[in-house]
């Protein structure tokens, strides 16, 4: 039996995006998810919210669009319905990839059977998932598309990790990375990257063993920073952590799909193994340094910036951006650069003024609900 | 013979000590065997201590050594009121209207229920009232010690604290207010049954306010350092204490008051959320353990059908309140139920307000603490157990999977 690959219009796009619930007593997390998914299951509203494997956490995704205003303005209204019901409970909602000082052991597990089951397989680990990412849904007309796709989109992995960072403070430190929340994926036995499978057959051939075995049941137990969605007819971006505003979650999924088509249209280069080679280094870097850190090409085998990797990208992709019209993300994108600033450096710069966790949480809860 | 001794000599020097030392280790003991061989709150082991230790069965502790220890229950009562304070979010008020509706329903109607049984059984008019707006109040120090022992987090936990900072405003405004009428009562001129309760509430704000000021000044020299402001908050409220009795005015309306302006006007954020945790605990199992001491199991004997009613008329009211407005506030009824429940716990705080009374006229405080202190045995032991239960039951409390409180 294989994995059928549902064909969707290529380049559409929805994004995920995983949350924390806060108390506005002290801003730790807060256990809410089931009452507040219960007020707003009476409601009508666009996109999709659901539980997360823990209680203080919240995911809400968007329909599949194709362009980055649609996206956003939908984002906007998931994010003031969440919010509206939030505040009847005295909650706060924030973005970020891991709250500053939360302790995990104090997580609960959202009682659902799957949820369950993922705790008993990896004990705390589970509870040390409360970490709260992006992921960006791609589309492509078939499978051997996706696995095309995920290769080469592996290269710019490190512009979504560094652009996005918002995870530099956990359990009460300052962990130095910019990006701390992927460091607790790595855990997990089955992270990291899909093989270097050819096409959809060789994928499934892959699958087919993993699933004999007895490694995995279904898709949803590979937990790689990329992985082919055939259900939905996506690859799925999963390495960005969540921005702290609504805003930057459109302009990372706008970067993707701009991306893309870049990528599938003008093929600047085919998927090699070589890849693999300095992905890991590649993601380190990203992870630790963000847009401060280095880069190293596998084609060119160039040493380099990642900010001139992304702004020498940036001039390739330009026209698709344009052509999608997303000119907006691309500028959003620039000036970031030019700042050389993400989230984390803007919760570290929030740190160093207030003095205390909480009042970063309590900013960025702010900035989360700002119109 | 030599003048010096070295040895003893009786009465024992330090006695207070080692009174306050062995409060604490008896109701610790009495908490542990309650845990842990009858599964029943911690809380309810330090009041059954209270109540072996004091007057009313073994007079190991009795009423000149429960004054000695006063000092300690107005400092805890201070530290929970304040504690609770914080945790009266205005700004809450304004975006769930209905959470206000309901308490102000809870809170009238279980005043005017125990208000009418009480004149049933003939009691009278101001008595009554005083004592129906005792009924209001729910005891914080209970649910606050709940909360810790359980580590219960979750909606319904928010909601309970927000109702129960609520009703205690509400309980605490009338009750001073009623000070007014049982001026009359004792043939006083009116000029001092207006000036007293304004004295009282206005008095009390102030001094919070003033106790606020100096926190936030003192928070903004300290900077953001957990202990230190732990330190400075400890040594802020044991002063406001001090300068609410010898001022006469309500300590417990001055910490509340300090509590609501540090949660509420503390625009740049100086203070922090401290935790009291530890440090607090010490005053907590010694103040449960001295309320313990304070009940009389006679009053239950003589007015123990009318601490019954009360007690029924009381969770009526509450219950009622809190349905009627559940389906506007997004809850669902099971929920409404759990929360009156949790609201049940009457203690300390009652045992205090009657004596406030005492201290005006006597034979006032012990007409109206006949009436409620009946109340206040049944809820001091059953209360702390269905707080429990309830956030247990809502499954926001940490011991229990949420699997199994679902079922």
């Amino acid at each position: 039996m294989s994995l059928e690959f549902t064909k969707s219009d290529a380049f559409t796009m929805g994004v995920e995006l995983e949350l924390m619930i806060l108390s506005t007593h002290d801003w730790d997390l807060m256990r809410g998810a089931e009452d507040l998914l219960a007020l707003i299951a009476k409601l009508q509203h666009p996109g999709d919210i659901k539980p997360e494997i823990t209680e203080s956490m919240i995911e809400i995704s968007t329909s599949v669009h194709r362009g980055y205003h649609e996206m956003l303005a939908e984002l906007v209204a998931i994010r003031d319905t969440v919010l509206t019901q939030a505040q009847r409970r005295n909650l706060a909602i924030s973005g970020g990839g891991a709250h500053p000082f939360q302790h995990w052991s104090e997580q609960r597990i959202f009682p659902k059977e799957r949820f369950f089951h993922l705790h008993e397989m990896y004990g705390y680990l589970a509870k040390q998932f409360t970490v709260f990412g992006q992921h960006i849904h791609i589309g492509v007309t078939s499978g051997d598309d996706a696995v095309y796709l995920a290769h080469a989109m592996s290269r710019y992995i490190p512009h979504f990790i560094a652009l996005s960072a918002s995870s530099p403070f956990s359990q009460g430190i300052d962990t130095a990375f910019d990006s701390s929340r992927l460091n607790n994926i790595n855990a997990f036995p089955l992270s990291g990257t899909m093989p270097f499978v050819r096409d959809w057959a060789e994928f499934n051939a892959y699958f087919d063993t993993m699933r004999d075995l007895k490694v995995v049941e279904s898709m949803k137990d590979f937990y790689w920073d990329i992985r082919p969605k055939p259900e939905f007819g996506t690859i799925e971006i999963r390495v960005c952590d969540t921005p702290l505003t609504v805003a930057k979650a459109a302009t990372l999924g706008a970067y993707a799909q701009a991306l893309a088509r870049h990528i599938m249209i003008d093929r600047p280069h085919e998927p090699s193994i070589d890849l693999y080679r300095v992905y890991g280094f590649n993601r380190f870097t990203a992870c630790r340094y963000g847009l401060q850190g280095g880069f190293i090409d596998a084609y060119s085998r160039e040493r380099r910036g990642l900010k001139e990797d992304i702004a020498a990208t940036l001039d390739a992709v330009a026209p698709h951006f344009r052509e999608l019209g997303s000119g907006e993300a691309l500028a959003a994108i620039v000036a970031s650069l030019e700042t050389g600033q993400n989230d984390s450096g803007w919760l570290r710069e929030n740190f160093r003024k207030h003095g205390a966790l909480s009042d970063v949480v309590r900013l960025q809860s702010q900035l989360w609900a700002q119109p | 013979m030599d003048d010096v001794s070295f040895l003893p000599t009786f009465p024992l020097a330090a006695a207070n000590m080692m009174l306050v030392g062995a409060v604490l280790l008896c109701g610790l003991a009495a908490g542990q065997v309650f845990v842990r061989f009858l599964r029943l709150p911690r809380i309810t082991g330090f009041v059954a201590a209270g109540l072996l230790l004091g007057p009313a069965v073994l007079n190991l502790l009795d009423q000149s050594m429960l004054d000695e220890l006063s000092i300690f229950v107005d400092i805890s009562l201070g530290l929970i009121l304040f504690e609770l304070g914080r945790r009266l979010d205005l700004q809450w008020l304004t975006r769930d209207r209905w959470l206000l509706a309901s308490s102000v329903a809870e809170s009238l109607l279980s005043f005017l229920l125990v208000f009418a049984t009480l004149r049933l059984f003939n009691v009278g008019g101001v008595y009554a009232a005083t004592a129906a707006a005792i009924a209001m109040a729910t005891s914080p120090a209970v649910i606050l010690m709940i909360m810790h022992d359980r580590r219960a987090k979750g909606a319904l936990t928010e909601r309970l604290l927000a109702l129960t900072a609520l009703n205690n405003v509400f309980a605490f405004l009338l009750i001073t207010l009623l000070f007014g009428f049982v001026h009359l009562e004792y043939k006083a001129n009116w000029v001092k049954a207006v000036a007293h309760p304004l004295y009282l509430i206005f008095g009390s704000i102030v001094l919070g306010y003033l106790a606020f000021m100096i926190a936030r000044w003192l928070a903004r020299w300290l900077g953001k350092r957990e202990e230190a402001q732990f330190v400075m908050l400890l040594g802020l409220i044991v002063t406001t204490v001090g300068f609410a009795i010898s001022f006469k005015l309500s300590v417990l309306l001055a910490l509340l008051a300090f509590g609501v302006f540090v949660k509420n006007r503390d625009r740049d954020h100086s203070l922090m959320a401290v935790e009291f945790g530890p440090g607090a605990q010490f005053f907590l199992v010694v103040l449960f353990v001295i309320t313990g001491a304070g009940l009389q199991l006679s009053e239950l004997a003589v007015a123990g059908a009318i601490g019954a009613a009360f007690v029924v008329a009381r969770a009526a009211g509450k219950l009622v309140g809190i349905t009627m407005f559940a389906p506007l506030s997004g809850l669902t009824q099971e929920k409404a139920v759990l929360l009156t429940v949790g609201m049940m716990p009457m203690s300390a705080i009652a045992v205090v307000m009657v004596q406030g009374a005492s201290a005006l006229y006597p034979e006032f405080g012990a007409r109206l603490s006949a009436i409620v202190l009946s109340a206040v045995v049944i809820l001091e032991l059953v209360g702390p157990l269905a707080t429990q239960w309830a956030l247990t039951r809502a499954g926001e409390t940490e011991a229990t999977r949420p699997a199994e409180a679902r079922t």
